[in-house]
């Protein structure tokens, strides 16, 4: 009896194991762990960057971003031509290109894409709603030339235009796909890109296939599957085990180990990127830009990235990442100074000034916000500031804060992932982004200098001003210290040895096409 | 019998209507709304208030629920706001996968659960009976979460014996084999907790019927031990613990939450989870509704099997 | 958790009762449950003057220390902070809000389930709808979806625990209290004219309270997990306040690297958790009457024999069965106490002999005995020797006697309602019995077990075969009774108080029919009974018992006749006799006068 239970085992035991082994990532298709399962397969419906992942790979854009740049470089269309006021771009299209479904990609495709979005009365605006439109909210009218030539007319010239298009919210899809799948088309997407979509199992996989027929030639790969594994040590384990090749956003603190590993190969990129608290500047003690600046000095933020982030981000200076590296800036970041800081609140006449610091608990780019969270509280409360930290779900937390810290707290995490130095400071530091204005400046910063120069960027066509005006900006807000300035991230991924050619985009993006396995 | 089951689907009525009611009362109460969940950072007040007029979200709470509630009735679950999909396809697709957890873990607590109570009150006070107690009160103390962790720790990464999460290889799998390996590690997780309740009511049952006078007429009429205890003994206990059986169902659901998102399982518990920081509340109410109608039904059929069993309940 | 709990019935006061605490000593698991929670809960207390570091003080170069590192007995944590102070302080912070949430929910729960129990009707159903409600809800999405309305802390995650375990109080409360409201006492104190409020708090709740404290000591450990549970999910503590939940939950980005840092948590959960549920298994042992009563031990298959009893010989060889110098007793709560003492009996084949004594005299246990049938633990058999055929019974290995068992010597039972298996048909439970010594095929079984039942009057056999037992008459039950212990033909019956249960129609009818099948097939019955009249039905010889004692036998007509002893006169004086009337009461109650003044 017992011979005959000792022997069942052992052969359960290798029936797992010979299983296990033959379950291990076939060849030739890559697995990628993501962080969560996309909302919807429609790039217009979408805003995280984890599906942003997967969608790149399905669709092409009028324009994308050059490989390891933020720089824009001609996709479907093939070239364009800007008019000397910076208001009408007229676009020369790629000829031949078929999407997925087979139908045929046209000016009239790309008219109809952005008409979807921006016009209330288009027969598939239902089929929204489209959180990102407001990018091309400049857009008067799209106008079909002929077949391969189309043309946009902005109301106003709008400097981030192109660098607009590249982004996700202008990947283009197959008007034939909406007009046959309505409200469902997020499930059943169709676009140019190198992958077909083949199959969306609800939180467990969506895959996607070669496009043997792509413009810009087919993918090494045979196909690739997205799993989203919401739990990060899970994800970790699963790499660790063999079940994917590649796992995005790594925590840190497995980043040491996977690199020490010849199994695995880590590739990190810093991107546009930034990592900040909101300060109050309209009441309590950080209305006085000392006690600000005091903030500034008292966190050692070395310390935060170094070692509570792993070395995963660098110090932030102001408010514009260093990848735009065009931007014109010698800022340096606040240096860790308690003393100075402790000085600085003597002069303010508040030695131990009461804050409410609100806090999230995860939230795209926010970092192990918890953890940072804490760190934070006690650099403040070392040189005298009395911190008591609220915690909210990510969700909560935006509602409280995207109403403006007014009456609710002093300081408030928040991280920004953007494509154009335009687009955070325009949203977060103008005068007219407070929150009764329908803006992101949740902190009431206002510096009217600040605020022209922010104008003056958007609507200038050349790029060389560009950086010497948000170089000013850079310049201006790293003094007023609106924020608490933190951290720019390094985004990360670990592949298996196995994998070739996997590259990270300063955009955040994930191109999959000359990957190999 | 079909008019007693018939009563008991009936009476579940008013218990999922006023479910759903709480559900939309409670929903409406937390801070924050589903359009700032579609628009992540990029919530402004105009853009929220332009979603939520889409989504028909800027009328009245109670006129919202009647048309909620009129849909309904004419099966229609309404759309998901997070996921722009209908709340029916997503929480079926959800539910196989729970129903498929929740039923292998809710056998294997009872098997673990039934087994160990019945050894451990036959060698009441023997060290059997200790080491049974130890354990299953030490299944009962673990936080299923971390120990959902540790498994995956231990089996996938160290020893590599099974799937650290899912439901199915992504290729090469999908039969039934497949299926089950992918299944070891959550199920036993989640079965952990409730195998320990129903050991524990399944010791003192059997202590209790053991002490009854058709026991000892069993034991008059020359039966072996053997059947005494298993075919007299654990049939008269049974009758008491299934229904706890049933009960547990509920924490074999409620508990699928966390086993859900640890081992990464399609299931209702990590759809709902989302679906509250989401604010979707028709993916809530569609989740909600088909985790208390099953967990009622689990209970219906606990009765209705205490009931074949007692032929006293029987008539 | 477990909703099963049975109605106790109120704790009889008694010799027999030994105080909570020392019976929760007896259990040596709960005892350590007992000392480790005392440990933990005493270190949590001294938290303020332990010589730990400030359990909030970073120091980000520190991070992640291992275990035993120099100044950090456990390590340090993410933000090199102290892990052994953080542990320390977080079980306080658990603790307390795990404890305050049991009694929270206790509170609420119970006064739902006291409500409902007593109210009963409308507002019962009511209020269980609103309970059921709660329950098919997932809890933890009920948590955290308070959690959400309210916003995060502690004190949130205390009020969403104790709303989701608001339903075990109020179920098992309430049922308790459903079966308290209709009990005497309350009725009388009802018609007493006494309010509602106060039979509530006078007569119910120091009743229920026993459950209440059962629930609470098997719930709080669970509590704790709970709110380890929802700070582990981020909802509970706010930094930098350590609660072992959110060290968990924050420790786990580390799981790879520096295990340590939730494992540590970890395990303080699991013990803190453990010590409770393993007192709480003692304390719900300890409170349950049934256990007091000795109810819930585990009977063995035969009654234990103590290995050094004195053996007599056999003083009737010729006889089929005799008991020698028989003494038996009971052990409980570590005291022994003798039921029988020195008992001697024979049975000649084809005799019936009456055994005859009050109730607690010791001819149950005498016959019970016989075939090894009292209940071990908590009896014994210390003293004396069996003999069947001349063979000692207490000296059989366990099969023979098992063996021996319905074939060689069956029993009829008192209660027939009690005694047959509920939930097998009557026809099965006949078939059983014969199945138990003789190899038949299904066909043959189900053919003698009909037979059996036709014979013992049963009528329309056949068809009865598949009833249950609640589906039949009393005496019809008690003809299966003898029915079983016919089935394989044994040389000696032994009839425990057969009719007592029955009605005196009835009662006649299964006398006769047990005389005639006596008769019919020659066997030996042992007939015990505390009715004279029964005896001079059915007996030959007859022994009269009295407190584990033979105080006089001899033949039937003879003892009846000419009682000797003062003892069978008043049990002779108790038969009734028709006609009599208050005249039988005037005549009885002088004998039992002196059976007063003579006993202690």
């Amino acid at each position: 009896m017992k011979r005959l239970f000792q022997r069942a085992a052992v052969a359960a035991a290798f029936a797992l194991v010979g299983f296990t082994a033959a379950a291990q990532t076939p060849p030739n298709v890559l697995i990628v762990g993501q962080i969560a399962e996309p909302q919807s397969l429609d790039p217009h419906a979408v805003t995280a960057t984890n599906d942003f992942r997967i969608l790149v790979n399905l669709y092409d854009g009028l324009v994308r971003y050059k490989d390891g740049t933020l720089e824009v470089e001609p996709a479907l269309a093939e070239s364009w031509t800007i008019s000397d006021d910076g208001k009408t771009y007229t676009f020369k299209l790629r000829e031949g290109v078929t999407f997925h479904d087979g139908s045929a990609f046209d000016a009239t495709a790309v008219k109809f894409n952005f008409d979807r979005m921006l016009k209330e009365d288009h027969p598939f605006h239902d089929t929204g709603p489209f959180p990102l439109s407001f990018n091309f909210a400049s857009i008067d009218a799209v106008n079909v030339i002929d077949d391969n030539t189309v043309e946009f007319q902005l109301k106003e010239a709008f400097a981030p235009f192109l660098s607009n298009l590249a982004y996700p919210t202008g990947l283009i899809v197959s008007p034939a796909a909406v007009e046959e799948h309505g409200q469902e088309f997020g499930r059943h997407p169709s676009g140019t890109g190198p992958f077909k979509f083949a199959e969306w199992q609800s939180n467990q996989l969506v895959a996607a296939e070669r496009n043997e027929d792509y413009w810009d030639g087919a993918p090494a790969l045979e196909a690739v599957v997205f799993r989203p594994i919401t739990d990060s040590n899970t994800r970790v384990a699963e790499m660790l085990a063999g079940g994917i090749d590649v796992m995005v956003e790594v925590p840190p603190d497995n980043l040491a180990s996977f690199k020490s590993d010849a199994n695995f190969s880590v590739t990190e990129q810093a991107g546009p990127h930034v990592w900040f608290s909101i300060l109050n500047t309209k009441e309590g003690p950080f209305a006085d830009k000392r006690v600000r600046q005091a903030a500034n000095y008292a966190v050692n933020k070395e310390t935060l990235v170094n070692d509570v982030l792993q070395g995963t981000a660098t110090v932030a200076a102001g408010p514009i990442p260093p990848a735009f590296n065009w931007v014109e800036s010698s800022v340096e970041p606040y240096p860790y100074d308690p003393e100075k800081a402790k000085a600085l609140l003597a002069e303010a006449g508040v030695e131990n000034p009461e804050l409410t610091f609100y806090v999230t608990e995860g939230g795209s780019g926010m970092l192990n916000p918890v953890v940072m969270g804490a760190a934070i509280q006690a650099d403040l409360q070392a040189v005298g500031f009395d911190v008591s930290i609220e915690s909210y779900e990510w969700n909560t937390f935006l509602g409280r804060v995207n109403a403006g810290l007014e009456g609710q707290a002093d300081m408030a995490e928040m991280a920004w992932m953007t494509n154009d130095p335009d687009t955070v400071p325009y949203l977060t530091l103008r005068t007219d982004a407070q929150p009764e204005n329908g803006g992101f400046n949740s902190g009431y910063y206002s510096n009217p200098e600040v605020d022209k120069l922010l104008d003056q960027a958007r609507t200038s066509t050349d790029q060389a001003e560009r950086g010497r005006l948000y170089g000013d900006v850079q310049q201006i807000v790293h003094d007023d210290a609106p924020w608490l300035f933190v951290a720019n991230w390094k985004q990360n991924a670990v592949t298996t040895a196995a994998v070739q050619g996997f590259k990270l985009q300063p955009s955040f993006l994930l191109h999959l096409k000359d990957v190999s396995k | 019998m079909p008019s007693y089951i018939l009563k008991r689907l009936l009476s579940m009525i008013p218990v999922l209507f006023g479910l759903s009611v709480i559900v939309f009362l409670v929903m409406a109460m937390i801070p924050g709304d589903p359009a700032i969940a579609i628009l992540g950072a990029y919530a402004t007040p105009e853009n929220v208030a332009r979603i939520n007029s889409d989504l028909g979200l800027d009328k009245p709470l109670v006129q919202q629920y009647f048309i909620w509630i009129g849909n309904v009735l004419q099966g229609d679950f309404g759309r998901s706001f997070a996921l722009n999909r209908p709340v029916l396809d997503e929480v079926l697709e959800r539910f196989r996968a729970t129903l498929v957890l929740a039923g292998v873990a809710l056998v294997l607590c009872s098997v673990i659960g039934l087994v160990a109570g019945v050894v451990s009150a036959v060698r009441q006070f023997g060290w059997v009976d200790k080491v049974i107690t130890f354990v299953v009160l030490a299944g009962i103390s673990v936080p299923s979460f971390w120990l959902g962790l540790i498994l995956i720790l231990l089996f996938a990464v160290k020893w590599r014996l099974l799937p650290a999460s899912g439901m199915y290889a992504v290729y090469g799998g999908g039969d039934l084999k497949d299926l089950l390996l992918h299944l070891i590690l959550p199920a036993f997780t989640l079965a952990v907790v409730a195998a320990g309740v129903i050991a524990r009511l399944t010791r003192a049952a059997m202590l209790e019927v053991l002490r009854q006078d058709f026991i000892r007429t069993a034991r008059a009429k020359g039966l072996p031990e053997r059947s005494v205890i298993y075919r007299h003994a654990f049939r008269a206990a049974l009758v008491s613990v299934i229904p706890v059986i049933g009960i547990q169902a509920g924490f074999v659901l409620g508990g699928a939450v966390y086993i859900e998102t640890v081992f990464q399982w399609p299931g209702v518990g990590a759809m709902l989870v989302k679906a509250i920081s989401t604010r979707d509340i028709l993916l809530v109410q569609g989740g909600v509704l088909v985790v208390a109608g099953s967990y009622v039904f689990f209970n219906l059929i606990a009765d209705v099997v205490q009931t074949m069993l007692d032929p006293r309940i029987r008539t | 958790m477990s909703d099963a709990l049975a109605t106790p019935s109120l704790p009889a006061a008694g010799s027999g009762r030994v105080s909570s605490w020392r019976l929760l000593f007896n259990n040596r698991l709960a005892t350590i449950g007992l000392c480790m929670l005392s440990a933990l809960v005493l270190m949590t207390l001294l938290a303020p003057i332990l010589p730990l570091p400030d359990p909030d003080a970073t120091a980000p170069a520190d991070r992640l220390q291992p275990l035993f590192s120099a100044g950090h007995i456990l390590g340090t944590d993410q933000l090199g902070r102290d892990i052994l102070s953080r542990l320390i302080w977080g079980s306080r912070v658990s603790m307390i809000v795990g404890f305050s949430a049991t009694l929270v929910a206790a509170a609420i729960g119970s006064t739902i389930g006291i409500v409902s129990g007593y109210a009963g009707g409308r507002t019962d159903n009511l209020m269980m709808r609103g309970i059921d409600m709660l329950m098919a809800f997932p809890y933890i999405l009920l948590a955290l979806a308070i959690v959400a309305v309210l916003g995060p802390g502690l004190m949130n995650a205390l009020y969403a625990i104790a709303v989701v375990n608001i339903p075990f109080f109020a179920r098992n409360v309430r049922g308790v209290t459903l079966g308290l409201s209709h009990r005497e006492f309350v009725d009388a104190a009802r018609l007493s004219g006494k309010g509602h409020l106060s039979i509530v708090l006078t007569e119910i709740l120091p009743n229920v309270l026993p459950v209440i404290v059962i629930t609470m000591s098997t719930t709080a450990g669970w509590m704790i997990l709970e709110t380890a549970g929802l700070s582990f999910l981020g909802l509970g503590a706010q930094p930098p306040q350590a609660d072992l939940g959110s060290m968990l939950g924050e420790g786990r980005a580390q799981l790879f690297t520096a295990p340590h840092v939730s494992v540590v948590p970890g395990v303080m959960i699991f013990l803190i958790v453990i010590s409770l549920n393993v007192l709480g298994d003692g304390i719900r042992d300890v409170l349950d009457p049934r256990l007091r009563s000795g109810a819930l031990l585990r009977p063995g298959p035969v009654t234990a024999v103590d290995p050094e009893r004195s053996r007599p010989k056999n003083g009737k060889p010729s006889a089929i069965l005799t008991v020698e110098g028989l003494e038996i007793g009971f052990t409980r709560n570590g005291r022994y106490s003798a039921a029988v003492k020195g008992v001697s009996l024979h049975l000649h084949p084809g005799e019936c002999l009456g055994l005859i004594g009050e109730s607690g005299s010791g001819k149950s246990v005498t016959a019970l005995s016989i075939m090894g049938l009292v209940s071990s633990p908590p009896g014994i058999i210390r003293n004396g020797a069996i003999y069947l055929h001349g063979e000692d019974v207490l000296s059989m290995p366990q099969t023979q006697l098992i063996s021996a068992r319905g074939s060689r010597v069956a029993y009829i039972f008192q209660d027939p309602l009690t005694t047959l298996h509920p939930m097998h048909s009557i026809g099965r439970q006949v078939a059983e019995a014969i199945a138990a010594h003789q190899t038949l095929s299904r066909q043959a079984l189900r053919e003698r077990s009909i037979a059996l039942l036709d014979r013992v009057g049963i009528p329309d056999a056949e068809k009865r075969a598949n009833h249950f037992p609640h589906q039949l008459s009393g005496g019809q039950r008690q003809r299966v009774g003898i029915a079983m212990a016919l089935a394989n033909d044994p040389d000696v019956i032994i009839a425990d108080e057969p009719t007592t249960a029955l009605d005196v129609t009835v009662q006649a009818q299964i006398l006769a029919l047990l005389r005639e099948l006596q008769r019919e097939r020659g066997m030996a019955l042992l007939f015990i009974t505390h009715d004279f009249g029964v005896v001079t039905e059915i007996c030959d010889r007859v022994a009269v018992m009295r407190d584990g004692h033979i105080v006089e036998t001899g033949k039937t007509q003879a003892v009846l006749g000419d009682p000797q002893h003062e003892y069978t006169k008043r049990l002779i004086a108790c038969v009734p006799e028709i006609g009599t009337g208050k005249s039988f009461l005037d005549r009885v109650a002088p004998i039992f006068a002196a059976d007063a003044e003579e006993r202690p």
